[in-house]
């Protein structure tokens, strides 16, 4: 993005709060989902294109992603937003590369600050043991507000960060064409590699293998005849 | 407004204090306190006890949490012994986990990520994010309110109302048909990304998806897709500084 203007910034910071919120709190709409969230981004800034191929790109690497459980994962939600800030008004061929590699250390310190914040709720609710045990109400509620609030502070700064960086790589950052593309392309393949790895790891062996393979032969033919 | 259906719009917040120790437990308390206020005209010490029970450890799958949340009230105005209680909450955690993370993690999202992503190949743009967003939270809202119904119309017998449902036979059916849909998306996606550099850029990017896919296998949770990512990112840096 050439500009990072309040008008720009204030509705992107906005957006990241209301997505970091989605993966987990409230309301789990899959508005938290890259190809969501990176679309809405892209017509934010004014570029659509980009938000759809990176919002795309992240929504790859985010299928190799179960989040089943009390699993680890990364918070790819905000980082596709400030990745598409970062790649926005770029020709998306030298842009995507650069997007991909900021976007994806942004989702492994989302991922660090959901633990951060499932502790903080932890200790919260510890120092409200003696209300909880005494059936108040009351304390129920406002852990419940307190750690929705974390977690909606927890988007926002994560986004606010990852608008900062996009700020300074855009103003530091310069790259020549040969390098653009080729961290796009490794960009690429890696989101493909983490797509396939999740998709067959989550087919196992039964039925849904055969349909797999029924859809990877139907896609082939299709990309041919495209 | 209705109990019920503050109850309803309290699931969808039912993980804002998701943490190790309770998992799911304070969100359930939060959610079931609409239900359980008649209690406490009736039996204001059984209504107390009743609003320790739901805040304690639980964890399913947030989109069946209803099941739960709806059986244990009832059975508290049923005046179900305490830890029978208990026992109920702790018995649902697995079966509400499992059936949730297969019909919807491992299958109705990744379907329809397949398909959103094959519309978007294909140029639908918007009208694919839309479609995604409206079909996923139409399934969703419909299923967050049959899993209150239905936990709040069986109580104690929530288990059998459970298994005679129609979740199991949609575990079987949406598996398939995410199969498909990312199957179907896969080439789609990589064509679309790639036939704009020619053929020897993506035969190269062909062959980074081809390591990524080889060594996270060989690595097994040790390197993630995203290390992978990141690594080879660091990698590729290094290579052009050097000049290679």
């Amino acid at each position: 993005m050439n500009e990072f203007s309040p008008h720009v910034v204030i509705p992107l910071l906005l957006w990241g709060t209301l997505v970091g919120l989605d993966l987990v709190s409230v309301p789990q709409a899959m508005i938290s989902r890259p190809v969501v969230a990176g679309t809405v981004a892209g017509w934010l800034v004014g570029d659509l294109e980009a938000g759809l191929r990176v919002g795309a790109l992240f929504e790859l690497f985010a299928l190799d992603v179960l989040p089943a459980g009390a699993v680890r994962y990364p918070d790819y939600g905000p980082a596709t937003i400030s990745a598409v800030a970062l790649g926005a008004g770029t020709p998306w061929e030298l842009g995507l590369g650069v997007s991909a590699a900021l976007g994806l250390v942004l989702a492994v310190l989302g991922g660090w600050s959901l633990q951060v914040v499932r502790r903080w709720n932890a200790r919260a609710i510890q120092r409200r043991a003696a209300a909880l045990a005494a059936g108040e109400s009351s304390a129920i509620r406002w852990l419940q507000y307190g750690a929705v609030l974390r977690d909606a502070l927890r988007g926002f700064t994560l986004t606010l960060l990852g608008l900062v960086l996009a700020a300074t790589i855009t103003d530091s950052v310069r790259l020549d064409r040969q390098t653009a593309v080729a961290f796009t392309l490794v960009a690429i393949g890696s989101a493909l590699a983490a797509a396939a790895s999740g998709t067959f790891r989550s087919s196992g062996r039964g039925p849904r293998l055969k349909w797999l393979v029924a859809g990877l032969a139907v896609g082939t033919v299709l990309a041919v005849l495209a | 407004m209705n109990r019920r259906l503050r109850a309803l719009l309290r699931l969808f917040a039912v993980q804002g204090t998701w943490n190790y120790e309770r998992m799911l437990g304070v969100g359930m308390g939060y959610a079931a306190e609409p239900l359980l206020e008649d209690l406490k005209a009736v039996d204001p010490v059984r209504h107390g006890e009743a609003v320790v029970r739901s805040a304690e450890f639980f964890n399913c799958h947030p989109n069946l949490a209803g099941l739960a949340l709806g059986a244990t009230a009832r059975a508290e105005y049923e005046a179900v012994p305490g830890p029978q209680i208990v026992r109920l909450r702790t018995a649902l955690c697995s079966p509400l986990g499992s059936i949730g993370d297969q019909l919807f993690w491992a299958g109705l999202v990744p379907a329809l990520v397949g398909v959103t992503l094959v519309a978007i190949v294909l140029g639908a743009g918007w009208w694919a994010i839309a479609g995604f967003l409206l079909i996923y939270n139409s399934i969703r809202l419909w299923t967050s309110i049959w899993s209150l119904q239905t936990g709040m119309a069986s109580g104690m017998r929530v288990g059998a109302a459970i298994g005679s449902s129609w979740l199991p036979r949609a575990v079987e059916w949406v598996a398939p048909a995410a199969g498909f849909a990312l199957g179907l998306a896969l080439p789609l996606v990589a064509v679309w990304y790639l036939r704009d550099f020619g053929w020897s850029p993506a035969i190269g990017a062909a062959g980074v998806a081809v390591a990524g896919i080889a060594l996270t296998r060989w690595f097994g949770p040790a390197l993630t897709s995203l290390r992978f990512a990141i690594m080879a990112m660091v990698l590729l840096l290094l290579f052009r500084r050097v000049g290679l």
